[in-house]
Formats: C-alpha cells, sequence, structure tokens
C-alpha cells in the first residue's frame, strides 16, 4: 500500500503546541507511508488540493489527514480523496487537534501523542477496504412531533412542499405556549390572533394528519423509513361526531378542576375544549375529575350532547405511520419553581408566574382580560416583576439563561399600564438582556414612556401582610445593587419571570427516537454551530425550543429550517445507506444466530445455504453499531470500516509488550 | 512504540463515536486541560467492543484501558451500551485470576455534551493509573514452576462398579433405535482403563455399552456434529448440562434429541491411575467394586481407592443425576450440596498475589504445545474449523510459539464460554501437559454467578447473560474512579 499523511497545522490551533514538521518526518518511518507533508489549512481549497495531486504524483491509495476531530471534517476529506479517485474509505483521520492540541500545552508531549495518533490511523487505514454504498427507497412523509407555532411552521412549510404531514401534540389542542399568550413583543401583536391563521392552516390543509392529545408510543427504523407507534388517548368522545359545540361543557356538573390551559388560575369543566379557538375544536373529557368515569354516577354529558359523541368506554388507541423523517418541535416547561422559598415556593395566592400573568392579561383567560389577582379579585396597582427565576443561578444548578424573559417582562409591564392606568410596575433584573431586532427599543419604552422602575438587584423574600384597610399586600424585599442599599417594595401581585427547561417527557422521547439531550431537557443538535437543526440520529431534525431557549421569531425560523432540512431529504428520488454497516463471512458463520439475537435493530436474518443456517445482514436496516461483531465467536460477522483486525491494528500500533 | 520518557503510561481508550468521542471533542473544544497519555479508538458504539480488545491491549503491555459509551438509555443504537455494561463488568470481575489489577480497566458513560466530565475520567483515571505505576509485563514477571495442587475431599460417596441399571438402559436403547440415527455411548477403548465414546446403530453395537467411572467423555460434544438428525445420547449429570446449554443456544433441537440419563457416581483421572503404575507398565484388566477399583498391569495388580483416582471435577459435584431427560434409568444419586466448587487449581490461585498468578499461568503457558486438545474436548466449542486462533482474518492470534500467543488463545477459549460454560472441565482433562484450563473458566462461571445469579446448563428457558441485558442491572452498580 502507498500512505500519504498530511498533518495539519490549523493555523496556530495544532502548530502553537504540535511539531506538525516532526509528525509528518515521524510519520515517514510507519509501513508502507510514502509521502507525509505538514500544511497550514488542511481543509482550504489550497489544502484539499495538495491532497488531490499528492494522490496523483505519489500514486497514494491512502491518505490519512492528522487535523481536527473527524466528526468535524471526515465527510470533506473522504470527498476530497475521492476526486482524486480513491476510494472515500481508504481514508483515516487522526485527531491531533480536540484530542491533543487543545488539551495540554506541553509540546513534547502533544508531538509524540500526535505522531503515535497518525501511527494509529495508518495502521487502521492499511486493514481497510473500499466501500460502496447502496441506495434505498425513502418514505416521503414527515412526522412532527409538537404542535406550538415551531413545530405548526414546520408542518406547514412541509406540506406546501407537498410532503405529508403526521403531526402529533400530546395536549387536546395544537398552538403550544403561543395559544396562551396574551400579546407577544415587541410589537404588542394580539397572540392568538397571529397564531390562529396558522392553527387553522394546520387543520384544513389535505397534506398535514394532525392527531391531538395523542403521544408517541415507540419509533422503529431509520432515515428514509421510520415506523411511529402513536398513542391516542382516550378522550371518552368520538371526535368524528363531536362538532364542538359546547353543551356538554355547559352542563357538567364537575367545574372546579384547576384549569390547566390557563396555567391553573380559574377552574374549568370535567369535559371541556381548552381555549376557543382551539384546533381541533372537540371536547375530551378528563377522567381523573369525571363523575361519571371516576365514580359511576353522572353521565350528564352523554344525555346533552346533540350528536352522541360521548362515549365512556372509549380506550387508548396505538396507530401506525410510515415516515421518512421526524421534527422535533416539542418546546418547553417552566422549572419547578416552588423549590424557591424565597419567592414563597408556591404558596402565596398572588404570586404568579409570567404564563399565569399571560393568562390574567388575555381576554379569553379566567378574568376575561382585566386584570384581577387571584386571591381576592383586586385589582393591582403595584406590581412586582421578578426576573430570572431559576435561571443564571448556579447554586440550584441553573446556570443558563432563559432567553425570552427580560422581553416579555418589558411586555407585561407595559400591558400592565395599559390596563391600570394608575398602576405601577417594578422589574426586579440581573442585566437586560434584549439583542433582538427592535428589542432593546421596546424595553427602553417600558421604562420611559410606560414609567416602569426598573431595579437591578435580586429578591430575598416576599412577606405577605395586612394593610391597615385590611387588604392583604406582600412586601417584596430585595437589593438594589446599583445604589448599594436594601429595597422594600409593598406588592398587590408579584409576577415571576419563571425559568425554562425541555418540556416534560423530553428526555423519555429523546430515548425512543435515540438522539441526546443535556440535564435540563433540551435535545443536543449534531453541531453547535453548522448543524444547529439536525441530530446526530440521521433524518431526526429539531425546530423550537426543545434544542434551546429562543423566542418566537427564532422558533418560527428553525421550524422552517428543519422543514427545509425534510425537503432536502426527500427531494432525493432514493437515499444512499452508509456502508459502515455489518457483513457476514459466509464460510465461517456456523449459523448459531447470537448476531440474530442480540442485534437491537432485527438487521440480521437466518438463511439456508446449502441446507445450513446462515446469518445474512439486511443492508438497508443495519446501522453498523457492530454489536454483532462483537458477539459473534467465530468472527465470521464483521462491521465494515470497524473490523476486528482495524481494531487489532490500532490494538497492536499502541500495545507491543 | 515507547512510552514518551516514562512520564506517561500506556492507556488505551474505546469511545463510542456518538456519545464519548463526542464529548472528548466537546472538552477539547472548551479547552479543557487533560493528561496527555490516553490514546483513543473510534468505536461505533461500546457494544462494539469485544472484551477481548481489552485483554489483547493489557496482555500487550497497556498500563491502563478506558471504555466509554452513551450513558445507559441513551445509546444511539438503543441497547449496545446494555450489552456492554453486562460484557465489560464480568471482564472486570475475571481479570485478577490472570493477575491483572482491575483497578487497570475502567468502563463509564459520558455523554457528548459532557466535556467536563469527560474531562474528570480522563484525569482521575490517567492518574490512577500513575499511582497503580507500569502494569507488570509477561515478559518479565518470573514464572511459577512445579506446581502442585492439593486433592480436594470428595463431597459424596464415590462410586466405581458397573451402573446396576445398565440391563435395563440397552433395552431402552434398543427400543428406540429404529427410530433413531444412533446413540452415543461409550465402550471399552484401548485399554481396560480407557472407554472411548462411540454411536451406537445396531443392536450388537448396544451390547458393547459400558457404564462405570471410566466414562469421562462429555458426550454432549457430539450432538452438534449430528445436528438435524434423530439422535440419542447417553448422559450423566454434567453432559446433560451441555445438553440444555446446547438447546437454550439452539445449536440443536429438542425434538432431535433422544436423551439416555442416570446418575452418575463419579469419573476417573485416567492420569491419576497411570501415576500409580510404573511407566513401562501394560494395563491388562480392571475390576471395579466397593470403594475402589484392582488394576492389573504387566502381571502386578493394583488396589486404586476412588478417594485417590477420581476427577476433581467429580469430588465437588452437585448434579450427578442427569438433569435433562426423555428416559432416566436406575435410582437417582444423592446431589449433595457444595459450598466451595473451586477446582484445586482455583483455590491454589486465590492464594497468590496478582503478580504470582501472572507468573503461575506464564510458567502453565510454557507448557502448552497448542494442540487444541481443550477446545476439542469442549462441547459449547461450537466454531469447531473456524475458531479465530485459526483464522488470519480475523487475526486475534499470531501462529508464534509464545506464552502471550498461547495464554491469550485461553482467553479466548474463556471468554467465549462466559456465561455459556457449564463446568464440565473436560478441557482440563483432556489437556495433555496438565494445564489447569479449567480455572479461567471457572472464574468467569463464579463471576457470572455473583453478578447474573446464573448458572449455565439447567434451565430451558434462560439465556445466557452476555447475550442480554437488563435496563437496570441489580448487582452492577456505576464505579467512581
Amino acid at each position: 500500500m502507498r500512505i500519504g499523511i498530511f498533518v495539519c497545522h490549523c493555523g496556530s490551533n495544532i502548530e502553537a503546541t504540535v511539531n506538525t514538521a516532526a509528525v509528518a518526518k515521524k510519520s515517514l518511518e510507519y509501513p508502507d507511508v510514502v509521502f507525509a507533508t505538514d500544511t497550514m489549512y488542511t481543509c482550504s481549497e489550497p489544502g484539499q488540493d495538495s491532497i488531490v495531486e499528492a494522490i496523483k504524483e505519489h500514486q497514494l491509495d491512502g491518505v490519512v489527514v492528522a487535523s481536527c476531530s473527524p466528526r468535524m471534517h471526515e465527510a470533506t476529506f473522504r470527498r476530497t480523496v475521492q476526486r482524486a479517485g480513491i476510494n472515500p474509505y481508504m481514508f483515516e483521520m487522526a485527531n491531533i487537534r480536540e484530542h491533543v492540541s487543545w488539551i495540554g500545552k506541553d509540546k513534547d508531549a502533544n508531538t509524540n501523542k500526535s505522531a503515535e495518533l497518525v501511527l494509529l490511523a495508518s495502521e487502521k487505514l492499511r486493514n481497510n477496504r473500499p466501500l460502496f454504498p447502496q441506495q434505498f427507497d425513502v418514505t416521503k412523509r414527515v412526522l412532527v412531533i409538537g404542535g406550538g407555532v415551531a413545530g405548526i411552521q414546520a408542518a406547514l412549510d412541509c406540506a406546501d412542499g407537498g410532503i405529508d404531514v403526521v403531526m402529533v401534540e400530546k395536549t387536546a389542542t395544537i398552538g403550544g405556549k403561543m395559544a396562551k399568550l396574551d400579546k407577544t413583543f415587541p410589537t404588542i401583536d394580539c397572540s392568538s390572533c397571529v397564531l390562529s391563521p396558522k392553527t387553522v392552516d394546520v387543520s384544513q390543509n389535505e397534506k398535514i394528519t394532525l392527531h391531538a392529545y395523542s403521544e408517541i408510543e415507540s419509533i422503529s427504523g431509520f432515515v428514509g423509513n421510520f415506523t411511529v407507534k402513536i398513542r391516542k388517548k382516550s378522550t371518552y368522545v368520538d371526535w368524528t361526531l363531536c362538532t364542538g359545540c359546547g353543551s356538554c361543557i355547559e352542563k357538567c356538573p364537575s367545574k372546579k378542576n384547576p384549569d390547566a390551559f390557563n396555567e391553573g388560575i380559574g377552574t374549568t369543566t370535567a369535559i371541556n375544549i381548552p381555549y376557543p379557538q382551539a384546533i381541533p375544536k372537540k371536547a375530551t373529557i378528563y377522567a381523573d375529575v369525571c363523575r361519571k368515569l371516576r365514580d359511576g354516577k353522572c353521565g350528564v354529558c352523554a344525555k346533552v350532547c346533540p350528536t352522541g359523541a360521548i362515549k365512556y368506554d372509549m380506550v387508548d388507541e396505538i396507530i401506525e405511520e410510515q415516515v421518512g423523517a421526524v421534527i422535533t418541535a416539542t418546546g418547553y416547561d417552566q422549572m419547578d419553581w416552588t423549590q424557591l422559598g424565597e419567592y414563597g415556593a408556591g404558596k402565596l395566592p398572588d404570586v404568579v408566574t409570567g404564563l399565569q400573568y399571560e393568562r390574567l392579561l388575555s381576554a379569553s383567560g379566567p378574568t376575561e382580560g382585566h386584570i384581577k389577582r387571584p386571591s381576592d379579585g383586586l385589582e393591582p396597582k403595584s406590581v412586582v416583576f421578578i426576573q430570572c427565576v431559576g435561571s443564571r443561578d448556579k447554586s440550584i444548578g441553573r446556570p443558563y439563561c432563559s432567553g425570552f424573559c427580560c422581553m416579555y417582562t418589558a411586555k407585561q409591564a407595559i400591558l400592565t399600564k395599559d390596563h391600570v392606568p394608575e398602576s405601577q410596575s417594578y422589574v426586579f433584573y440581573m442585566d437586560i438582556r434584549a439583542p433582538g431586532k427592535m428589542y432593546d427599543e421596546f424595553t427602553r419604552r417600558a421604562m420611559e414612556e410606560y414609567g416602569t422602575e426598573y431595579i437591578r438587584g435580586r429578591v430575598s423574600t416576599i412577606q405577605p401582610h395586612i394593610r391597615p384597610d385590611g387588604v392583604v399586600g406582600y412586601m417584596v424585599r430585595g437589593a438594589d445593587t446599583l445604589l448599594g442599599q436594601p429595597v422594600e417594595i409593598d406588592a398587590d401581585l408579584v409576577v415571576l419571570a419563571v425559568g425554562v427547561e425541555g418540556a416534560q417527557g423530553a428526555a423519555q422521547l429523546a430515548e425512543k427516537l435515540r438522539i441526546s439531550y443535556d440535564q435540563y431537557g433540551f435535545f443536543m443538535e449534531s453541531h453547535p454551530k453548522l448543524k444547529p437543526v439536525e441530530t446526530n440520529t440521521a433524518g431526526v431534525y429539531l425546530a423550537g425550543v426543545c434544542q434551546g431557549v429562543k423566542d418566537i421569531p427564532t422558533s418560527v425560523s428553525q421550524g422552517s429550517a428543519a422543514a427545509a432540512k425534510v425537503m432536502a431529504l426527500f427531494s432525493k428520488p432514493k437515499l444512499q445507506s452508509d456502508p459502515q454497516i455489518a457483513f457476514v463471512d459466509i464460510k465461517r458463520c456456523i449459523g448459531c444466530g447470537k448476531c440474530i439475537t442480540v442485534c437491537p435493530y432485527q438487521a440480521i436474518k437466518e438463511v439456508s445455504f446449502r441446507g445450513a443456517p446462515k446469518a445474512e445482514v439486511v443492508g438497508t436496516v443495519c446501522q453498523g453499531c457492530g454489536l454483532c461483531n462483537a458477539t459473534c465467536p467465530q468472527g465470521a460477522i464483521q462491521v465494515a470500516h470497524f473490523t476486528d483486525n482495524q481494531l487489532l491494528a490500532e490494538v497492536n500500533a499502541l500495545c507491543q509488550f | 512504540m515507547s512510552v514518551l520518557d516514562d512520564k506517561e503510561r500506556r492507556i488505551v481508550g474505546f469511545l463510542c463515536n456518538w456519545c464519548s468521542y463526542g464529548g472528548a471533542d466537546t472538552a477539547g473544544t472548551a479547552r479543557a486541560n487533560q493528561p496527555t497519555d490516553l490514546r483513543i479508538i473510534r468505536v461505533p458504539c461500546s457494544g462494539r467492543v469485544n472484551p477481548l480488545f481489552i485483554l489483547k491491549a493489557l496482555m500487550n503491555g497497556a498500563d491502563g484501558v478506558l471504555v466509554s459509551g452513551c450513558h445507559p438509555r441513551d445509546c444511539h443504537y438503543a441497547l449496545g451500551n446494555f450489552y456492554a455494561r453486562r460484557r465489560l463488568e464480568t471482564l472486570k470481575e475475571f481479570l485478577p485470576i490472570i493477575g491483572i489489577n482491575p483497578e487497570r480497566f475502567h468502563y463509564t458513560w459520558v455523554s457528548a455534551s459532557e466535556g467536563q466530565r469527560w474531562q474528570e475520567v480522563v484525569t482521575k483515571f490517567t492518574d490512577h493509573i500513575h499511582k497503580l505505576g507500569a502494569a507488570p509485563k509477561w515478559s518479565e514477571v518470573p514464572a511459577l514452576k512445579d506446581v502442585k495442587f492439593d486433592l480436594v475431599d470428595a463431597i459424596r460417596p464415590l462410586g466405581c462398579g458397573t451402573h446396576p441399571a445398565l440391563a435395563e438402559l440397552k433395552a431402552e436403547i434398543k427400543k428406540a433405535l429404529p427410530d433413531l440415527h444412533g446413540v452415543l455411548g461409550w465402550r471399552k477403548g484401548y485399554d481396560a482403563i480407557h472407554a472411548e465414546p462411540f454411536l451406537m446403530q445396531t443392536e450388537a453395537e448396544v451390547d458393547e455399552l459400558i457404564w462405570g467411572p471410566f466414562n469421562v467423555q462429555n458426550l454432549a460434544n457430539f450432538l452438534p456434529k449430528h445436528a438435524g438428525k434423530k439422535i440419542g445420547v447417553v448422559v450423566k449429570g454434567c453432559d446433560s448440562k451441555n445438553v440444555v446449554e446446547l438447546l437454550v443456544e439452539k445449536l440443536i433441537k429438542r425434538e432431535d434429541v433422544t436423551i439416555f440419563g442416570i446418575g452418575c457416581n463419579g469419573t476417573v483421572d485416567y492420569k491419576r491411575i497411570l501415576a500409580k503404575l510404573p511407566e513401562d507398565a501394560v494395563i491388562e484388566s480392571v475390576v471395579g467394586g466397593g470403594s475402589g477399583v484392582k488394576v492389573t498391569a504387566s502381571g502386578k495388580e493394583y488396589d486404586m481407592p476412588m478417594a485417590e483416582i477420581a476427577q476433581d471435577k467429580c469430588r465437588l459435584c452437585v448434579k450427578p443425576n442427569a438433569v435433562i431427560s426423555d428416559v432416566f434409568l436406575g435410582k437417582p444419586t444423592i446431589e449433595p450440596e457444595c459450598e466451595d466448587g473451586r477446582l484445586p487449581a482455583l483455590r491454589f490461585l486465590d492464594t497468590l498475589t496478582l503478580e504470582e498468578r501472572m507468573g503461575f499461568w506464564k510458567g502453565q503457558m510454557e507448557h502448552c504445545i497448542r494442540c487444541y486438545a481443550c477446545r476439542s474436548a469442549c462441547p459449547q466449542c461450537v466454531c469447531r474449523d473456524f475458531c479465530v486462533s485459526d483464522s488470519r482474518d480475523p487475526e486475534w492470534l499470531t501462529q508464534e510459539d509464545s506464552v502471550e500467543q498461547k495464554m491469550f488463545f485461553q482467553l479466548i477459549h474463556a471468554q467465549h464460554l462466559a456465561g455459556r460454560c457449564t463446568g464440565c472441565a473436560e478441557c482440563e482433562r483432556a489437556c495433555p501437559m496438565d494445564i489447569p484450563v479449567f480455572a479461567l473458566k471457572q472464574q468467569f462461571g463464579r463471576m457470572i454467578k455473583k453478578i447474573f445469579g446464573y448458572s449455565a446448563g439447567l434451565d430451558l428457558e434462560s439465556m445466557p447473560p452476555l447475550l442480554g441485558y437488563e435496563l437496570e442491572e441489580a448487582n452492577i452498580k456505576e464505579r467512581d474512579l
């Protein structure tokens, strides 16, 4: 074999702590290495061209690039060597940046380590074989998980592009968090007026199949061919018959149930439609509070329903859908702020969350848009907003900024003044983060036009007390760190900008999708800069806050971006499968079936070969994990590009007695 | 390649591409300072890491091996790390018996977002390996020579005569014979103390069947060769466990096998008989009865009590009766309780230090002639002609005549049997050089028992633990460094 080695400086990223010239020189001593050089930026156009030239000039049939992580540029260099006529799999990378130059400053040790990593790569390369991808069909349908604004945008864009969409929403209506908002910053647009046309589009678009009040049971398969099992939770109402007339809701005697859509502010009936513009506008019975389902006594809704849609004996149904790609847009939930004692630990009735306050402001909310505090219905004249509740707080393990709270707090302060002109709002803040278009101007308006008093500092306690007039007040004590003195404000209502985290159930969903998630429940993108919409599982894309905190316009953009990714994927008549998959040496296979037992994908089947049982890999199903390879005692099944001999070559290069 | 001026130790890492390799990249991107010793080998999944790679590295001079994968439940391939967890834990528990400090091998889970955790893992593991120092090398440890093991007392009465139900057994076989391709049994071998396995296909051949303390060979060994044919087999307790294991692994079909079970009163260790005879003695006849056998050799008579000549495994046998049978002949033998099933070699090894154990195996392997009799005698060694030890692709072993290569074959054999070995100890009996190779399998066996509460060959409904997984493993706790 004739191997060429290219050691990259990566500007000074590698060169500063690795003697790349010495690495190149050393590698000339390795078996089969006939050419070695160091280059400034191997991934640049001249850098890649120099590889192509060297391949031709020195008749190379294998190339090692020592540079950054293969997770960064393996695909780039595979294309480069292919351009010069070498099979892309006759290429290896030595990661001397992330695993060497960036993690230590000892130049001698780094140079030695880099040289060894090059040896590792070239020893593996000597056992590489050319590999060729297979082609397979793709199911041109997409699953969108989550019916918030990001999922809606993704679904509409995909549908617009001619792709069939299956949307799964776990609550009884789509709309997500945006549907709960009164107005949106910085335009003070009516949130539902902006959103409704889109939700209606979803319900009317022939390309979109909506499964509301449903959850993902399981997902199997692979890019282009996923099989999704969806649990349609029992609504006890036949939605094909329900017209959304609302008679059942009027007559339902179980009225005192916490209203989830209104964030627990106000009550609702056991059978309900979440809000007037709900899509689908269908009633759902919540079994835990329904008298008929819980105690067997009642049945009023069934009596009054004009279409006979009520079905008390309904059970969950599991349906199956075939899709080629998945967009997750599961959004967020607020962190559990009731663990925070300084804000009353959830025990003070007039300390509400930002989302609850949205419902108090909203005309469709429990107070019909009149600000009335929950405990006694008083119209508040003094409102304290506290930002960064459960955000940017290392002491409770929440170091990150929740991103949009500065802006909605300013909006809520402005709306408070609009609703109650004689009111005064105070905002406790840490820093004001308003980097969006027209955002800073907006927060300034809150201060300057609406007279909101911004106090830089944290709140230490909220103490309820009875004022001389007998009304309960809330003494908010905090620090003004700009003035360097304590502050006390007697508030009628306190609004907390509660930090956000990945939606409840995000981790479980991530496990079903086989994508990574972080400790806060946010899904991990494939690359933080260059692949913010992709995941490490091919065919699964991210949109909206499920990937990390972002505001509405950014969520919508990411929804569109995810849709664009899906359309790009589906634009090809066939997909190419990764050739790094298992293959069977039929002579060595004794047909014991251990590989079949362990394969997570049922990608290996037993076939009969001249009367003897043998294993056979289904190429398009195999994902190349190599579990079979590690299980087969004869080594008859090997995963291409990570065969026993390739890994043994690496072990042997490092460990020689 | 040399370790840098003794400033570094040789540490090999196997990292899954999706989580831990990404975590190491994340650490790098964050410029998280780390020791320089670790050399990372990228694999698709921790489930790809055959424990033999780790053994290979440790046998060939690695001072430490680190395996890292996705967190359980977060595997990119859904299940790979669940299998890895079982296999790696079992390996870690196995290591001390060959003289390798288990602390030199660590496995853990690091996600792609956990750069900081990766930094901690690498730093702590490297520091720990530096504390342990350079690993002892096979080439440097002194070989332990002339080891003698103590005889263990039998936990049950051992018999030495012909089985009383032999006539009944022959009748049963003759009855079944017309429907079968043949029935596996034993007949008299080339001299009176040696029996040999044979396939009975005629009534005359059935009459040659013998049943007594000389029937040492495990007849389950021959069943996979006859797979697909209707075949009968005569089994004692230990053989029957292999029949079960072969059925569990679907290497033979239950409907194809007719099992004639009998209780066993113990078998002899030929080598112990021969040791009591002059080297030039020619064995003429053997008479059994009472508590021993009387061997006539070159005209002289020798009384040999079973207590002195029985195989070690028979002395400690708790399953003398066939655990599975279609026909069971005679009365079952008493099934004793046994608290310590370790054969003498394992008992001895347990008293040694790690370095002495390495020296022990070095001394033993110096005798190994690579005849692979151990492999041929093993009923669970089903690869036969396709054993990796004879293969160039994959090339786990070279044909070099070195202690390391010979030992590595034994490790391959033992690792392949982990969770599958029923403890028949045929490997050790078959060894012409008296190397106690069963100790390696017994070490795996007791660790499998400890971790999974599992013994191979007892339950048709069971699954060898290393071919399965649990979401939560009761006895595998994640270790801190």
